[in-house]
Parts: structure tokens; C-alpha cells; sequence
């Protein structure tokens, strides 16, 4: 398994980068993915959508629907594409440290 | 052979199964391998590794020292001389697993250049098989194929979040094209249409599905999506679960009969369009009353018929477009992504090599489900990425949604920075929606209105740009593509005016326009020659008739295309029939 090192962070993660234990995400692990994601500084608005993520994964033990996204966090589908480049899937679920969605994603 | 005692279970039904379920193609291409080495430039794990052991010959060989050893007759009376090995351990099970889902994509390029045509893809369907059966695949595709099983859609996406997606999509739609009576219709009887999605569509990329719902929205369609059965991806493919393929098939085949729709369209998804429409019947033994499509298809002809109008410039910046290998390489569908792009990009650039010779997204044959496996897909993928660099394309255009992700995730690899979308993203980008019809009726000039025209033009390209432009000012059109269909057409259809091109091959256009001129009932139809020959201009007003009423070159402009007509046939309303002089432009 391979472990992520960027800063004092060390994390093991998949071999798409994913965090493969969840429950070790914190803020500081959250800046470390996001440099990962082409995501040099985390604002307000990409706070919003990664609370949003990480509560309902602890809540229900998957990503949520795209729809619920942008109904929670008020931002359009476009602008969660500005906010992650790489999408909801495997961006901004990367940086809220859930494990990689499934599917052909 | 002694090999029965110490085999452990799961690799004594690998090879029960092998022996007893090969199909006669897939034996074939076991068979035929006299390992000439032709395939190994073709593969992408070669090219980007340069390992001997990454050649498609090298890689079905594990699967095919299992034929030598139990099926061919030499192999096994003395299976050493001929390759001919079996499997006994759990390890050697995971060894063969690492081959046939972790190092080829089932993407087939190799069997085009293989002289005996010899199907990897199949010999590595017919392992993950019996693989997968004994519980040996990767844990992405076991845990999709689960909700495949038992939700009907690869995401594990509710009913009621599927409905409600399509419902605020529905309100996208509404102000996108600003229209509150837009629908995404669901579960409608008897429509023409029924569309099929990719569960990524509904759980975290709508944009193709909404540019889709445009689309249908500005050719008029009569189309609903299913409540259930909506899947159109099937794992059944990937993992070779020939039960599980029937399965999603029939899903959906069943929603469409119940809805006694007229035809599926598959939307641009590479795996799922040849799986429902050309594997899945199979696998369930179906004999389907409706036939099924590609959206690329849907969307051609659309265009082709005039139903929808698109303007390149809304793309301007370069574009390429990469084949998905199972639209391209199994479904022979190259032509109309090009039809598409061409019409709704100003600049489109080929990917070489293209069409049935273009590499894999390396994402194929559910490689992106496989994280165990990234880190070679990725390596790999320099290939890709080199053909991408090589076409100076600021975006990509592509037909499948696991190639989006697929490109998507080695361009960031490789920094290319250049987004993927979907077909229908740029034809939606590119679409001239219909304005409101009260407001459309009041713009069209009174001059225009209710006549009919013959347009008469050997590209058929010009026949649908001409028709489509003089349609959306109202006026009635019939078309005609060459001299004699024109001659033909001019007699029966009684238009008010021609449009008439002089280079065709047969009898050229000028001496179709000598004859209109000649004839005592059509001499007095105008006709306004419209040619890129302008050389010939000269040799038409030579003739012994009446000039034509007007003349446009090509490239055509449409402004001065309409101000022609409108001035012919608004001069001939005022002066009754029969003047030969006209406005020559």
C-alpha cells in the first residue's frame, strides 16, 4: 500500500491516492490532497463542499449524489467543476478523505 | 494427469471450467497464436514498457498454456514439448488474475494486427470468467457487479435519488433553453425514443445527460427515459459474468418492451453501447422487437434531417477527438463523431493514429474500477498521453464515459491540462435553439413565407445546410442531388425557385440550366445558381437563354444567400410570372 508523504503528513492511500482510512482526515491532511488536486489554496466555498462530503460519508458510508452536493452547498454544477477541477468523484471526494467512489470513475 | 491431488479447489474449477466451457471462437484464437510477435507494437503495455512479458502473445500465453496442457492433443500427451501447464495453487489463480485484469484493457488493437485475427480480448474474457467465479477479481469490479446485481445500476443509485436527479436536471434544462414546458419525460408510453445512461450521468457528471436532454429538446423528439432498467454499462463484460450481462440487459430490454417505445438509444458510453446492443441479447437470449442506436447516431441524423441547427463558432478553439475502442475497434461507429465535431467546432484535428487504429484510453475493460492496477495504467498511459501532446489540441472530444475518466486521470498525470467531454457537450455548446414560435413566425419576410424550393447540389453536406437555412425562414424545401433528379424534381414538385449548383458529375449544372431555361413550363422558375465554380460564371450568361435570377458563390453566405432569394422571388410576386431578369447578386 502505498503511503502519501506531503509535509508532516503521512498517509496511506490507494493506488489512485485515496485515503484508505478515513478516520485519520483532519484539516491538515485535507490541504496535503488537496495539492494533489491542482488545488493550491482551500476557501470557504471549498470547505462547504468538503463538510458537506465528509458528514454524509460518516453518516451513510457513501459519496452522495450530485444532486444533493449542490443542493446542500447552493453552488451549481459548475462551479463545483471550478472548485475540483478533476469533479466531485475524484476530486473533491479525494480531498474530503473518502475512498475512491466505485464504478467506472 | 497427477496434477488433480494437490490442486486446491478454486484452481480445479478454473480448470474444469476451462476444459469444458470453450467457446469454438475463443479456441480458435488459442489455437491460431504461432507467436510471429506482429501484435507487440500494437499494444500500449508493450510500447510504454518495452517488457517482453507485456506483448499481447506473452500475455495470452498464460492463458493459453492451460489449452495446451488439457485441450490440445499433443499437449496432453506431452504437454512440456508444446508449453502446456496448469494451475494448482490459490497463487497461481492471483498470478493470472494480475494478467488478465491488471495488464490488458480488452481494447483489441492487437487482433488487427495479428494475421489470424486472433482475439485477445476474448482469451482474457474467457479467464476473468472463470476467475471471477472463484472469487478471483479485483475489488472494484466485485463490488460493482454486486450493485449490478442487486440495485440494477453500477453506482448503487436509489430509485427515488435516480428521479430526483432527473428532476432537477429537468429545471436545468428549463433555463437553459428557457422554456418552463421542457421536459425529461419518464416512463412515457409508446415514445419514439427510450435513452439509456451511464450511472456516472446520474450520480456525479449530468452534463452530458443534460447537453443530451437539450438536444432531444431542440430536434423535437419524442423521447422519456426508463424508471427502471436505465443502466445502459454491464460489468457482465468486463468480469465475463455471462449471467450477469443477461441480467442488465435484460433490465432494460424489459422496461422498453413494457413502454412499447420505438427504439433505444444508447447514450455515449463505449462498453455499454456494445454490450446492450450486441452482447446482451445474446447472453439472454433475447429476440428484440426494437432496434437500438448510438446517440452519435440519433444525433446524425437530426442533423441530417434538418431537425437540428448548429453553429461552429460557439467551439472555436481546437478540438480532437479520441476512439473509444469499442465504439470504433467492435462497433464500427468512426464517422459520425466526426460528422458532429465538424459541424459544431471550428477546428478539428485528427489524433494519430485514429479511428479503428487509435490506442486505448487505458481505462478499458473496467480498468478504471481497479485501483490495485493504477499505478501500471498509468505508466502505461504515456503512450496516450504523447498522442494527445502531438495533436496541440486545447480540449478532447470522445464518445464514452470511461474514457472521459480514463483521459482524464492521465492527463493530470502527464500535466496536459486539457479538459475531455463528451460529444454531446459540444453539440449541445453548438446547437441554434429554436426561438419562440410566435416571435419566429413574426421574423420571417412575408416574401419568404410558404414557397417552396428545389435545391439541387451533389454534396449532401450543401443539401442540408441549404434545406436547413431556408426551412428556418419558413420556406418549404425538396432537394435533389444530381442533374436528373433535378430535372426530375423541377417537373413534379413545382417549386418557386432553384437553387442550383453548376459542377456535378453526369450532366454538368449548366446544361441542366439550358434545359430548365429551354423548357416552355419550367423556363419560367427562377433560378439562382449557387457554386464554388465561379470560372463558369461567364459561360452561363453566354448562353442562348435567359440569365439565371441571381448568383452565389461558395463558400456560401447565408445573409446574401437570403437576400438573393428574397429579392427573386419578391421581384417575380410583384411582376406576376415569367420575368427572366432578376436579381443578379
Amino acid at each position: 500500500m502505498p503511503t502519501f508523504t506531503h509535509g508532516e503528513v503521512s498517509i496511506e492511500v490507494d493506488e489512485d491516492g485515496f485515503m484508505q482510512e478515513p478516520e485519520g482526515w483532519n484539516e491538515v491532511v485535507a490541504h496535503a490532497l488537496a495539492s494533489t488536486e491542482g488545488v493550491d489554496d482551500l476557501t470557504d466555498e471549498h470547505w462547504k463542499v468538503v463538510n458537506y462530503l465528509r458528514e454524509y460519508y460518516l453518516q451513510f458510508g457513501v459519496a452522495p449524489m450530485i444532486r444533493k452536493l449542490c443542493k446542500e452547498t447552493g453552488f451549481n454544477l459548475k462551479r463545483i467543476y471550478e472548485l475540483f477541477p478533476s469533479g466531485p468523484a475524484k476530486g473533491a471526494c479525494k480531498v474530503a478523505g473518502l475512498p475512491k467512489p466505485t464504478g467506472c470513475v | 494427469m497427477a496434477s488433480g491431488n494437490t490442486q486446491s479447489p478454486s484452481a480445479r474449477a478454473v480448470v474444469e471450467g476451462f476444459k469444458n466451457g470453450l467457446s469454438r471462437q475463443t479456441v480458435l484464437s488459442l489455437g491460431a497464436c504461432v507467436h510471429c510477435g506482429m501484435c507487440n507494437d500494437s499494444c500500449h503495455y508493450y510500447l510504454a514498457t518495452g517488457d517482453p512479458q507485456m506483448t499481447p502473445a506473452a500475455k495470452t500465453d498464460k492463458v493459453r498454456k492451460l489449452y495446451k496442457r488439457h485441450v490440445d492433443w499433443l499437449g496432453r500427451v506431452a504437454p512440456a514439448w508444446v508449453g502446456g501447464a496448469t494451475l494448482r495453487t490459490d497463487e497461481d489463480l492471483q498470478a493470472l488474475q494480475d494478467v488478465v485484469y491488471g495488464s490488458c484493457t480488452m481494447c483489441r488493437r492487437c487482433t488487427l494486427s495479428c494475421p489470424f485475427g486472433v482475439d485477445t480480448a476474448l482469451i482474457m474474457r474467457t479467464a476473468r470468467g472463470l476467475l471471477t467465479a472463484q472469487g478471483f477479481a479485483p475489488e472494484g469490479v466485485k463490488v460493482v457487479s454486486k450493485d449490478q446485481w442487486e440495485i440494477g445500476n453500477q453506482m448503487g443509485v436509489s430509485k427515488e435519488d435516480y428521479l430526483e436527479t432527473l428532476d432537477w436536471l429537468q429545471d436545468e434544462l428549463r433555463g437553459d433553453v428557457g422554456d418552463p414546458e421542457a421536459m425529461i419525460p419518464i416512463d412515457k408510453e409508446g415514445a419514439h425514443v427510450l435513452f439509456l445512461v451511464n450511472p456516472r450521468e446520474i450520480k456525479y457528471a449530468p452534463m452530458s445527460l443534460l447537453a443530451a436532454a437539450k438536444i432531444f429538446y431542440a430536434a423535437g423528439e419524442d423521447w422519456t427515459m426508463p424508471s427502471v432498467g436505465w443502466d445502459n454499462t454491464n460489468f457482465g463484460l468486463f468480469s465475463g459474468d455471462n449471467k450477469l450481462g443477461a441480467h442488465m440487459g435484460k433490465l432494460a430490454y424489459d422496461q422498453a418492451r413494457k413502454l412499447g417505445i420505438g427504439k433505444v438509444v444508447i447514450s455515449e458510453c463505449g462498453h455499454g453501447f456494445r454490450a446492450t446492443k450486441w452482447e446482451a441479447p445474446n447472453w439472454a437470449k433475447e429476440d428484440l422487437p426494437f432496434p437500438m442506436e448510438s446517440f452519435l447516431e440519433t444525433m446524425v441524423e437530426y442533423v441530417n434531417t434538418g431537425r437540428l441547427t448548429l453553429d461552429p463558432t460557439a467551439n472555436p478553439r481546437p478540438v480532437t477527438y479520441h476512439d473509444p475502442c469499442n465504439l470504433a475497434r467492435s462497433a464500427g461507429i468512426t464517422e459520425e463523431p466526426r460528422f458532429l465535431l465538424k459541424r459544431s467546432c471550428l477546428d478539428f484535428r485528427e489524433m494519430t493514429p485514429n479511428r479503428q487504429e487509435n490506442f486505448c484510453c487505458t481505462g478499458g475493460g473496467g480498468a478504471m474500477s481497479m485501483s490495485e492496477y493504477a499505478q501500471r495504467r498509468l505508466q502505461v498511459a504515456r503512450v496516450k498521453a504523447d498522442q494527445i501532446r502531438a495533436t496541440g489540441a486545447e480540449s478532447v472530444a470522445t464518445a464514452c464515459h470511461n474514457c472521459i475518466d480514463g483521459l482524464s486521470d492521465l492527463i493530470k498525470h502527464y500535466e496536459l491540462k486539457v479538459p475531455v467531454r463528451n460529444v454531446c457537450e459540444y453539440v449541445a455548446d453548438a446547437l441554434v435553439l429554436p426561438a419562440p414560435a410566435i416571435a419566429r413566425d413574426a421574423l420571417i419576410p412575408t416574401g419568404l413565407r410558404g414557397k417552396r424550393v428545389l435545391v439541387i447540389d451533389d454534396d449532401p453536406d450543401t443539401v442540408v445546410y441549404l434545406t436547413t437555412l431556408f426551412e428556418d425562414q419558413g420556406l418549404d424545401t425538396v432537394s435533389a442531388h444530381n442533374a436528373a433528379e433535378g430535372m426530375t424534381a423541377a417537373r413534379t414538385a413545382q417549386p418557386d425557385l432553384i437553387t442550383l449548383d453548376i459542377s456535378m458529375p453526369g450532366r454538368s449544372g449548366a446544361d441542366v440550366f439550358a434545359k430548365l431555361r429551354s423548357d416552355e413550363v419550367l423556363a419560367r422558375i427562377p433560378v439562382v445558381i449557387v457554386t464554388g465554380a465561379i470560372d463558369f460564371r461567364e459561360l452561363m450568361y453566354r448562353r442562348n437563354v435567359p440569365p439565371p435570377d441571381g448568383y452565389v458563390a461558395k463558400p456560401i453566405d447565408p445573409e446574401l444567400l437570403l437576400m438573393t432569394l428574397r429579392k427573386v422571388l419578391e421581384v417575380r410576386h410583384r411582376e406576376g410570372v415569367g420575368s427572366g431578369e432578376g436579381a443578379a447578386v
